[in-house]
């Protein structure tokens, strides 16, 4: 789809409608940014406190380029689907977008990426100052354009398979009156356990390493991170990129399964 | 399993027509007390509502149809089905020659449904940005969009709230805008849900007033539900009752009420004096205060009536009218209504 077919069919309109309404919480945005920040902080200076193990790869440098990137690739790759989702099948208010000429789905999806987008307005200044609190101990020497791009095709494919994730658990919301416990479970607690927010995943023992670069958590955040990082071959990012990609067509595939059926069973409460 | 209808050349002249449609519920059950919540947890139960049952419509193109029934008659589920929000359990639709379910694009550029007043209107924004996005998702031209926005404005008297939060304005106001928006793109087909529902009178004989010019100029298929009858007796040439999902009149509005109250009622105002006159078969007495007389009289009797009492030389102001609708269709749903 070019960039004319987006402005003609609207979405570019809904796009730009989004941004005008989240321009307009800026408390929200600056306590959510704070959010994004508070944990991996907390984190970074734990992992920089204790004294590392020889198996240990990273040291406080990794450490602290890994935090410092954490926040946002955790903005850039969040979801909102399920939250704003299943509030919409509850009050009905999914109604009004299945009446429109319009993908019934993209409308969450692009208040989703409108509101990681604006984050950034908060996310990059804060990083950028913590980065020059410690920039002599980050070392950036090693970062090419070739990386660079491999880094944002990472974020995009991150982002998309945790929309893909995270729309299939919002999509259970035609049956299961409550999803946010199930997606607490699944998005929230092994996102944070496999997709190395808590440790990174290159630290994990070999073996849970081995399962975490199976699964799809891992290019949620961790890997994006690790290209960043300069940790990985060429070859490790292209088998990243396939894995993560067969993870996006998988869960595109049981979205669009889960959501034919669930109009069937919707009820449309209220208007 | 639902069958797919049968694409003719009679169907199509109609804007809507269902066959045997029915639309099923399940609802969970739940008695009172500790004891039933344990037995339900590891056993629920529930049973199944039938909301509309064996449904028959056929609509034709322009027409305005007053859609009535009480409470959890199933009215708002058949406009949803027939605004494609819902499967239906069994039975075909047809409207406009689409199956509303399958939300083709080109159905949905063709109807709108109003569902109170927040359907469509953006909430966070003012009406204005929810005009510009409308325009963008049904692809109307520059010149598409500003004649229609210019006289939805002008026809519904809005151009002083067109840059207020949506969420800041009163409910009249956003009934307005709400139905600008739906209006848009002139759609073929309006579904209104209880559009004058919690408005005051005066707004509400804006709202019909406005639809009725709307009918005249664009000449839209209306199918309307209303627990106001003045909405109903002002827009509808046609009503369609429904009870427990089950149809129990269609047909014109003046039929219905001559056929559920053979009467009418007969106002007068003396200019002085008392009533002389001698009341006769078919006719009562059911009010009186001062000068003020009202009566309950067959309708074949009222011409007569009304001349005797022209005839005193005595009357001020006579008013003939029919009793209120909203008694009328309650009669309907009595139990003792099914004989009739």
């Amino acid at each position: 789809m070019n960039m004319a077919m987006f402005k003609a069919d609207g979405k570019f309109a809904v796009l730009i409608a989004y941004f005008k309404i989240i321009l307009t919480y800026r408390a929200m945005m600056l306590i959510h940014a704070i959010r994004l920040l508070l944990l991996p902080l907390v984190l970074a200076s734990a992992w920089l406190s204790i004294e590392k193990t020889a198996s240990n790869p990273y040291s406080d440098s990794d450490y602290l380029l890994y935090y410092l990137l954490v926040p946002v690739i955790m903005n850039l790759t969040d979801s909102r689907v399920v939250f704003k989702f299943s509030q919409a099948v509850k009050d009905g208010s999914l109604n009004r977008e299945l009446l429109k000429p319009f993908p019934p789905l993209m409308s969450y999806l692009l208040e989703s990426l409108a509101n990681n987008a604006l984050q950034l307005l908060y996310l990059v200044p804060f990083t950028l100052v913590f980065w020059l609190f410690v920039r002599d101990r980050v070392l950036l020497g090693h970062l090419k354009p070739s990386l660079l791009l491999f880094f944002v095709v990472a974020i995009i494919i991150g982002t998309l398979a945790r929309l893909v994730v995270s729309g299939s658990i919002a999509l259970l919301s035609f049956w299961i009156e409550d999803v946010t416990t199930l997606n607490l479970i699944l998005n929230g607690g092994i996102w944070a356990l496999l997709g190395g927010m808590i440790v990174p995943v290159a630290t994990f023992p070999e073996n849970i390493r081995h399962i975490a670069e199976l699964l799809p958590y891992r290019y949620m955040l961790s890997f994006p991170i690790e290209i960043f990082s300069g940790r990985l071959s060429n070859s490790e990012i292209y088998i990243g990129f396939a894995t993560a990609t067969f993870w996006i067509i998988l869960f595109a595939i049981i979205m669009h399964i889960i959501w034919k059926s669930g109009l069937k069973t919707y009820t449309a409460y209220g208007g | 399993m639902f069958n797919m209808p049968v694409m003719n050349e009679q169907v199509h002249e109609y804007a809507i027509v269902t066959k045997a449609l029915n639309r099923e519920f399940k609802v969970r059950l739940k008695a009172e007390g500790l004891l039933a919540s344990v037995r339900n947890f590891f056993s629920p139960a529930s049973k199944t509502v039938n909301a509309v049952n064996d449904l028959e419509l056929q609509i034709n193109r322009g027409d305005i149809v007053g859609f009535l029934g009480p409470n959890g008659a199933g009215k708002t589920t058949t406009l949803k089905m027939l605004s494609g929000l819902l499967v239906p359990t069994s039975g075909s639709i047809e409207v406009l020659g689409y199956t509303p379910f399958n939300r083709d694009h080109a159905f949905l550029k063709s109807i709108s449904l109003v569902m109170g007043q927040k359907q469509n209107l953006w909430w966070d924004l003012p009406p204005v940005e929810t005009f510009a996005i409308h325009r963008q998702i049904y692809g109307l031209t520059d010149a598409e969009y500003k004649s229609r926005i210019d006289e939805l404005i002008a026809m519904l008297e809005i151009a002083d709230c067109l840059e207020t939060q949506t969420r800041k304005l009163s409910l009249g106001q956003r009934m307005r805008c709400e139905l600008a928006v739906s209006l848009l793109h002139q759609p073929q087909i309006l579904f209104l849900d209880e559009p004058t529902i919690g408005l005051d009178i005066i707004m509400q004989k804006k709202i019909r007033s406005f639809l009725l010019d709307y009918h005249r100029r664009f000449n839209p298929t209306i199918l309307l539900t209303s627990h106001y009858m003045d909405d109903v007796a002002a827009l509808a040439q046609r009503v369609i009752v429904i009870d427990h999902g089950n149809k129990v009149y269609d047909g014109h509005l003046t039929d219905l009420t001559n056929k559920l109250h053979p009467e009418k009622i007969i106002s007068v105002l003396l200019n002085d004096g008392e009533f002389v006159c001698k009341l006769e078969d078919g006719c009562r007495l059911i009010h009186h205060e001062g000068q003020h007389y009202r009566f309950m009289v067959s309708r074949n009797r009222v011409p007569e009536l009304a001349a005797r009492l022209y005839a005193t030389g005595n009357i001020a102001d006579l008013t003939i009218e029919d009793p209120p609708l909203e008694d009328l269709i309650g009669q309907l749903f009595t139990p003792d209504s099914q004989s009739r």
